[in-house]
């Protein structure tokens, strides 16, 4: 009984603890004395801003300056947490809202629900905690607000507070051997980490990409790095007018990555090998390519076009006047499927960009036989295409003719691969060698059904003739048959 | 009366003619849509699930081979451990036709530079998706291809 | 020319005596009324069994029964043979028309009472080969191997399966197996161009032979009075000619419906796709399909399905035996009851095939 009130006394004692000034809180006093690394610390800490005794994590007396009562664990003494009771203590209050308003705190209270979704929550080496736990990236005794220019996790200390462990190779090969090790190395190469370096908070450092406390891996699909999901996380940024504002440059990258060939295949058809922001610009290391440079990045996929090209005398030219490759004629960001129309010298071809009739004449005659020559090859595919249809509609079976179409259409993105040697033989032989003796073979055979569904209607009018002339004919023979018998009668 | 019956024999006459000549007619248009039906046409079996690719010792190990397979170009590969693989060689990106590289001991596109590997995934370049697998057996010294159901 | 034919006549009849044959058939006469019209659905009914018979054989030379190549081989027929698409054609056109015209040659002997004595055998072949050619219709639907047929097969010998005691029996019987695979296209292949064909021919054979033999059956009224020589007309060559202009204008129809109209062929069948939309059976087997979805789940005890089949097979059994429970008309007196009968059978079939049409 008596035992009891003792402890309701030391509740008490603990509740109104709280309003008290830190001054007051036993185990401060003592360890701020003997002068420990840790007290020195929490003095900044906001926790102890807001009168938050040591006990508050390690438990124990604050009020008695006994250290054997203080620090008995029959008072609920800790000790130093281990492990998983660290971010117990820290969720004790961090999950629970109200508390939180208590201290008069606007912070989020779903740190935990969001770091249970996270990489980092997988169970350690040891097997026992959490491979990190709050204090590995908030520190444990001057914990400061993220916007403090000293707390690990703010903007401009997060790239080097990741690398702490991302950037051992030693540690991550426990967990994930194949993860590089190198992203801060990249990081500060990128524009995001050379403004970092110069001290730009605003300029993205992990956490913007890979999120704070729900980082995920990046092959699950929920990560904000996952493929289909970058553009959306790249775009928080550079589609805010107001934000890139200062760095003066575009922020309609998003809308025309989205309607961009690219785009579409990525946002659209969900097709993971379709590039998002970081096939060309890199991931950590993200950079605009240099002008020279942008016919490798494309050519990492568009191998084919980009050596044509290179093989082509547009190289030279392109180099001397320091044009940037594919983008000259293709655009960057709403890079949209080629069409004939891009081919020639009429008013949206690229061709008269630098050919004209006084200008460099030879490339002015070649890109104006070559669009013929391809607009013949679509005309051409559009007839045999309407003959199939027309025979097909007619009834008639031209499965043949349909898979002979694939071959003309296959000529026809040759042809668009072609285009970029400039080479107007080896083009004019896809066209007419590949393509149009192709269209001119299902033109044959379209027509050829066409004709025999015409052949089986007029068939039909001859032998119905001929039926009904026999049967007229018939008729009267019966007549004749009869009034020949009652003659005879 | 002689000249009546005169007429009434060139009618019947008349009849007679033109119902013997209904009747050739008649027979004509039943005989030769018969005889055209049965006349060996120029294809002369059914496009069928499974076919012959030809004899094993015309494909060269390391090597590939467009067969035609119904209306449908197939892909044959013998590989370099003489192993026989067949895939459906319209590439999942643009409906080009993939061809097998010996250089790079993959299935490759001319058209985007895609490339499968020999199980038929899709590796590299633009494909979405894999290459349908065919069934291949070899029976004597003949290569069956068949679709796999 | 003659000649030739007047000697190989001869020849024949020297040694089978043709002479008799055609003196039976000289002094045959077929009576000539008002409703002599109906005569001719016979025959038609008949040349539509031929032209099956005929294209059915044509087919033959091209189709291959089984799951992986029936459908591929109809494929070929409709584009690769010359008129193959015409064979076709005919042969599905003419298997519908065949089945109509024999509706309405059943119902106008129905009508008539013409299955009384002593033309009851005719009667019952008759029915025996209505019957089988339904069993044509049905087993003949399959054998293309596309989507609709396959799945109407699934339906139709699902009901088959509802038949009490030996329905699963019979089911599993029709399918070859649990479920429609290749073996029922080989079994349905089998009943349509062997066991069916075979019997049916037996059937026919009997059925001509009794026609000639008995004569056509003049309408009750007739009976009494003696045949004038106004009121009838020989069967050879008058009937027989009629019957051939009939069988031309039927030819020419049908070879306009086969030209507007060509049999499709659809999708190829795939056992583990969904059924599609609207699974129908032929136009012939509706009126039934349909009524059995108009009865309630549950009748006192027994399953609305169940109950059907049973009152369809009844009414089927009690359709064959007409002749045998229908006394009055036997003894020569008017059964106003088979007309009225009649009438509600076949405003329940018209009607219940527009319904099942028009859903």
């Amino acid at each position: 009984m008596k035992k009891i009130s003792i402890s309701s006394v030391i509740l008490f004692l603990l509740l109104i603890s709280n309003s008290i000034q830190g001054q007051n809180d036993k185990c401060f006093i003592c360890h701020e004395s003997i002068g420990d690394n840790a007290s020195v610390l929490f003095k900044k800490d906001i926790h102890f801003q807001k009168n938050i005794s040591c006990s508050g994590c390690h438990g124990g007396n604050n009020q008695s300056d006994d250290m054997e009562v203080a620090m008995n664990p029959r008072n609920g003494y800790l000790g130093v947490p281990k492990g998983d009771q660290i971010s117990e203590r820290c969720i004790k209050c961090h999950s629970n809202s109200e508390t939180m308003r208590k201290y008069g705190s606007k912070l989020p209270t779903n740190q935990i629900e969001q770091i249970k979704n996270s990489v980092h929550w997988q169970r350690s080496t040891k097997g026992t905690e959490h491979i990190v736990q709050c204090t590995t990236c908030h520190n444990a005794h001057g914990i400061v607000s993220v916007k403090n220019p000293a707390s690990p996790v703010y903007s401009l200390n997060i790239p080097k507070t990741c690398s702490t462990c991302h950037n051992s190779a030693v540690f991550m090969h426990s967990y994930n051997p194949s993860l590089p090790v190198d992203q801060y190395q990249k990081y500060i190469t990128s524009v995001h980490g050379k403004l970092i370096l110069k001290g730009d908070s605003k300029a993205a450092d992990c956490s913007d990409c890979h999120g704070a406390h729900d980082i995920r891996k990046a092959t699950d699909v929920k990560s904000k790095v996952y493929p289909t999901n970058i553009p959306a996380t790249c775009s928080v940024c550079h589609s805010n007018t107001a934000y890139m504002k200062s760095y003066k440059i575009p922020t309609d990258q998003f809308d025309k990555f989205s309607i961009s060939v690219h785009g579409k295949a990525l946002l659209e058809k969900n097709d993971l090998n379709a590039p998002a922001c970081n096939s060309c610009h890199g991931n950590h290391g993200a950079t605009p390519p240099g002008v020279e440079s942008i016919s490798k990045v494309c050519g990492t996929c568009h191998v084919l076009n980009a050596e044509l090209f290179s093989g082509s005398p547009h190289k030279q030219a392109f180099d001397k006047k320091k044009y940037p490759e594919c983008e000259t004629c293709h655009k960057y960001h709403d890079i949209v499927t080629a069409s004939n129309e891009l081919l020639g010298v009429s008013k949206d071809a690229v061709c008269s960009k630098c050919h004209s009739e006084k200008e460099n004449r030879k490339g002015y005659y070649i890109g104006m036989k070559m669009r013929s020559l391809i607009d013949s090859l679509d005309a051409e595919i559009k007839t045999a295409n309407a003959l199939v249809n027309d025979a097909e509609q007619k009834g008639m079976e031209i499965s043949d003719a349909k898979f002979k179409l694939r071959d003309a259409n296959q000529a026809k993105l040759e042809t668009k691969t072609m285009v970029h040697s400039v080479d107007f033989e080896k083009f004019k032989e896809i066209v007419s060698g590949k393509g149009l003796k192709t269209t001119n073979s299902i033109k044959d055979e379209a027509s050829a059904a066409i004709d025999n569904f015409y052949f089986r209607r007029y068939g039909l009018l001859v032998s119905v003739l001929i039926m009904s002339i026999l049967a007229i004919a018939l008729y009267f023979y019966i007549k004749s048959i009869e009034r020949g018998k009652k003659k005879i009668k | 009366m002689e000249n009546n019956n005169n007429s009434h024999k060139g009618r019947r006459n008349f009849l007679k003619y033109v119902l013997n000549g209904g009747l050739a007619g008649f027979a004509i248009s039943i005989f030769y849509p018969l005889v055209s039906y049965l006349k060996p046409p120029k294809q002369e079996d059914v496009e069928v699930s499974s076919i012959s690719a030809g004899k094993l010792d015309e494909i060269e190990k390391d090597t590939g081979k467009i067969i035609q397979f119904g209306t449908k170009p197939v892909l044959l590969i013998r590989t370099q451990n003489d192993k026989l693989l067949a895939y459906d060689a319209i590439c999942t990106h643009l409906d080009c036709t993939v061809q097998y590289k010996s250089d790079m001991g993959i299935i490759w596109c001319a058209c985007h530079n895609g490339k499968y590997d020999l199980s038929g995934r899709n590796i590299a370049g633009p494909p979405p998706k894999p290459l349908q697998p065919y069934n291949v057996v070899v029976k004597g010294d003949e290569i069956i291809i068949s679709k796999q159901s | 020319m003659k000649k030739f034919f007047l000697n190989l006549y001869n020849w024949i009849d020297e040694r089978v005596k043709l002479e008799d044959l055609v003196n039976f058939m000289g002094k045959k006469y077929v009576p000539v009324h008002s409703r002599s019209i109906w005569y001719y659905f016979g025959g038609v009914t008949l040349f539509f069994f031929i032209i099956q018979v005929v294209t059915g054989i044509l087919l033959l030379f091209y189709y291959k029964a089984s799951a992986d190549l029936a459908f591929e081989s109809i494929q070929f027929i409709m584009s690769k043979v010359e008129f193959g698409w015409l064979v076709r054609s005919i042969h599905t056109w003419s298997a519908n028309l065949f089945i109509l015209a024999a509706f309405i040659h059943m119902f106008s002997v129905y009508f008539e009472r013409s299955y009384r004595k002593p033309r009851e055998i005719t009667w019952i072949t008759g029915m025996l080969m209505f019957f089988l050619g339904l069993g044509f219709g049905f087993s003949g639907y399959l054998l293309p191997w596309n989507e609709l047929a396959f799945f109407a097969t699934k339906v139709g010998s699902d009901i088959l399966g509802a038949i009490p005691l030996i329905g699963e029996e019979l089911k599993i019987f029709a399918r070859g197996g649990e479920d429609v695979t290749g073996a029922t296209l080989s079994r349905m292949f089998g009943f349509h161009v062997a066991l069916f064909p075979a019997i049916f021919t037996v059937l026919l054979t009997i059925h001509l032979l009794l026609v000639q033999r008995q004569g056509m059956s003049q309408p009750m009224e007739m009976v009494e009075k003696e045949m004038s020589e106004e009121k009838k007309m020989p069967f050879f060559p008058n009937f027989l000619l009629r019957d051939l202009l009939f069988w031309l204008i039927v030819l020419n129809v049908l070879a306009i419906l086969a030209v507007f109209f060509p049999s499709e062929l659809g999708h190829k069948a795939d056992p583990f796709a969904p059924a599609p939309e609207g699974i129908k059976p032929e136009w012939y087997f509706l009126f039934m399909f349909q009524a059995l979805k108009y009865l309630p789940a549950h009748v006192l005890f027994i399953e609305g399905e169940i109950l059907g089949i049973l009152l369809f097979g009844a009414a089927g059994i009690l359709w064959l035996l007409v002749p045998f429970w229908d006394k009055k008309t036997a003894r020569g007196q008017k059964n106003k009851f088979i007309t009225y009968l009649g009438i509600f059978s076949v405003m329940f079939i018209i009607v219940f095939t527009i319904l099942g049409w028009l859903t």
